[in-house]
């Protein structure tokens, strides 16, 4: 094949494309991005594509083996629980509310915890002092417990859970993004804008913004972490999702009693949480770097 | 004649905390008074730490001053607009490529002083960009590059762009020349010179080369620890210095060739 350098038709990538370009070389953290896409894709759409309902009770098939174990049921992949229901659904409907519910509380307190991280900064004074030096003391009380609390005072259910989770997440959050701004605040360009009569919303968007996207992916990828141990910490301990709605977290606690009969009810929720935790760290700190090799 | 820039008794203090309760104010600079006449230049030289930057920053108005008044034109500069601040007195930074922004184009960086400070509409804005980046002697090519695509002396071209772009009043020029090597030195001196020519502006200068300075320069002011030692106009004081520091600082910026 004949390459045509004849036209200099080289187009100028913008940073965001260069770091892109470079991300896709970087073959494991691609894979990681497609496996959560399609996780969730897959419990997004769980409802349609699964043939048994994660509620429905199977008398004749209870504590079926998953289908390559001696007596699996090839309807039942991963088999079926103490009262007949298709794990895989169950599985799947678990993720829903576990994924679903870390990535609306990643959304959430990353566009709050971003307000008011950058207010702290770029603010002085009173306010900036309050915002900052009460939620150090916050960050002193660990976040599961602090959720506990919350779930305490609110009582318990799936909700309550997100929310509590989302306020105990917060103060981290904003510590981070705060020192993130702090830090990009002293740079020259900064002050250069600065000088050119930029307001300080103009300079958070122009001027910080594309400039800390290495230390928020960091702080976002911590957060979505630490939501879904969380939130299935809490479904663990019954303070989340309530019956009959299905949490892995709860999945796991439902079936503890039966480990010694039917280990793979707990296997496999166990083994989802961890591939998304996991996944979702390969993909960040893929990410991370490809944004470090395009910013030198 | 009424000067451009009247700078009287300014000074400038930082708190510096020492104990738990205790706190002590160190000075950084002054008083000083000096002034500066349109079309000049005035190079401002001490050893470092002398409160050079501290002075050029509480100018362009990013420090306040603890005491003493800055007179632009005759107004006070604390009555005037930011607006009208921000496009009479403009700084170039010491070194461009942690000046210029590597997120944005050099067209955007180009744009926003004129976006915060006229009321251009873009095909305004777009004829003056390029009318500065010809001045500069840069193509309209550059202004969708990004300031790594650069070479570190298209950077200085860029950030001196920037600085004129508002055609301001005075140019205040952070030690500029230190990085570059010195045939690029003086490709950027001439096109500063060549600037003022054209444009009549004024500069303030940092700069340690005390044989650039007496070439670029009309005025001199020493600073030492904070006070003007001495202050004159730039050949008088290079030809017969009076205070030590100054003497220091003609000597140690002696090439070894000459010696």
């Amino acid at each position: 094949m004949l390459i045509n350098n004849e036209f200099n038709e080289d187009k100028i990538q913008s940073p965001l494309q260069y770091i892109w370009a470079i991300f896709k070389s970087k073959n494991i953290a691609v894979v990681a991005m497609w496996f959560i896409i399609v996780l969730v894709l897959a419990s997004l759409f769980a409802p349609w594509f699964f043939p048994h309902s994660p509620l429905e009770q199977n008398a004749d098939k209870m504590l079926l083996p998953p289908y390559w174990f001696e007596g699996g049921d090839i309807n039942h992949i991963l088999g079926t629980d103490d009262l007949g229901r298709d794990s895989l659904s169950r599985l799947f409907h678990g993720l829903q509310l576990t994924l679903g519910g870390a990535l609306i509380i990643t959304v959430c307190v990353s566009l709050l915890g971003m307000a008011i991280g950058a207010s702290a900064a770029l603010t002085k004074g009173i306010k900036a002092s309050v915002l900052h030096h009460l939620l150090d003391a916050l960050l002193t009380i660990p976040s599961l417990l602090s959720a506990l609390i919350l779930i305490a005072i609110f009582g318990p259910s799936y909700i309550n859970c997100l929310i509590a989770i989302s306020l105990s997440l917060l103060p981290q959050f904003i510590r981070g993004s705060f020192l993130a701004i702090e830090q990009e605040l002293s740079k020259q360009y900064i002050v250069a804008l600065q000088l050119d009569g930029a307001t300080k919303l103009r300079l958070f968007r122009f001027g910080i913004m594309p400039n800390i996207l290495e230390p928020t992916i960091t702080i976002i990828n911590r957060l979505f972490t630490l939501a879904v141990i969380e939130i299935a910490t809490l479904g663990f301990l019954g303070f989340g999702a309530q019956l009959p709605q299905t949490e892995l977290g709860s999945l796991i606690a439902s079936s503890v009693d039966l480990i010694y009969l039917s280990p793979w009810l707990v296997t496999f929720p166990g083994i989802t949480i961890f591939l998304v935790i996991m996944m979702a760290n390969v993909f960040a700190e893929g990410l991370r770097h490809a944004v470090i090799e395009g910013e030198e | 004649m009424q000067s451009l820039l009247k700078i009287s008794n300014l000074s400038r203090s930082f708190k510096h905390v020492s104990g738990l309760w205790t706190s002590y104010e160190k000075l950084a600079y002054g008083p000083v008074s000096f002034t500066l006449d349109k079309g000049q230049t005035l190079a401002i030289v001490g050893e470092s730490g002398a409160g050079k930057s501290a002075l050029v920053r509480t100018i362009t108005g990013l420090l306040e001053p603890s005491s003493g008044e800055i007179h632009l034109k005759g107004q006070p500069i604390l009555s005037l607009t930011s607006q009208q601040r921000c496009s009479s007195i403009r700084m170039i930074f010491q070194d461009p490529s942690s000046s210029l922004n590597p997120k944005m184009t050099v067209g955007k960086i180009l744009n926003a002083p004129l976006q915060l400070n006229t009321d251009f509409d873009a095909e305004k804005r777009d004829l003056r960009i390029k009318e500065t980046l010809k001045l500069v002697g840069l193509l309209p090519d550059y202004l969708a590059f990004y300031p790594n695509m650069l070479s570190s002396v298209q950077k200085h071209q860029v950030a001196i762009a920037r600085a004129m772009i508002l055609n301001p009043d005075i140019i205040i020029v952070d030690e500029i020349l230190a990085t570059l090597d010195i045939s690029l030195r003086f490709k950027i001196v001439n096109l500063l010179l060549k600037i003022q020519k054209i444009k009549g502006t004024s500069y303030i200068f940092i700069a340690h080369s005390m044989h650039l300075i007496r070439h670029m320069s009309d005025h001199i002011v020493v600073l030492h620890a904070g006070k003007i030692v001495e202050k004159g106009s730039a050949s008088i004081i290079c030809d017969s210095p009076q205070h030590e520091q100054t003497k220091f600082l003609l000597l140690s910026h002696e090439p070894d060739y000459r010696k």
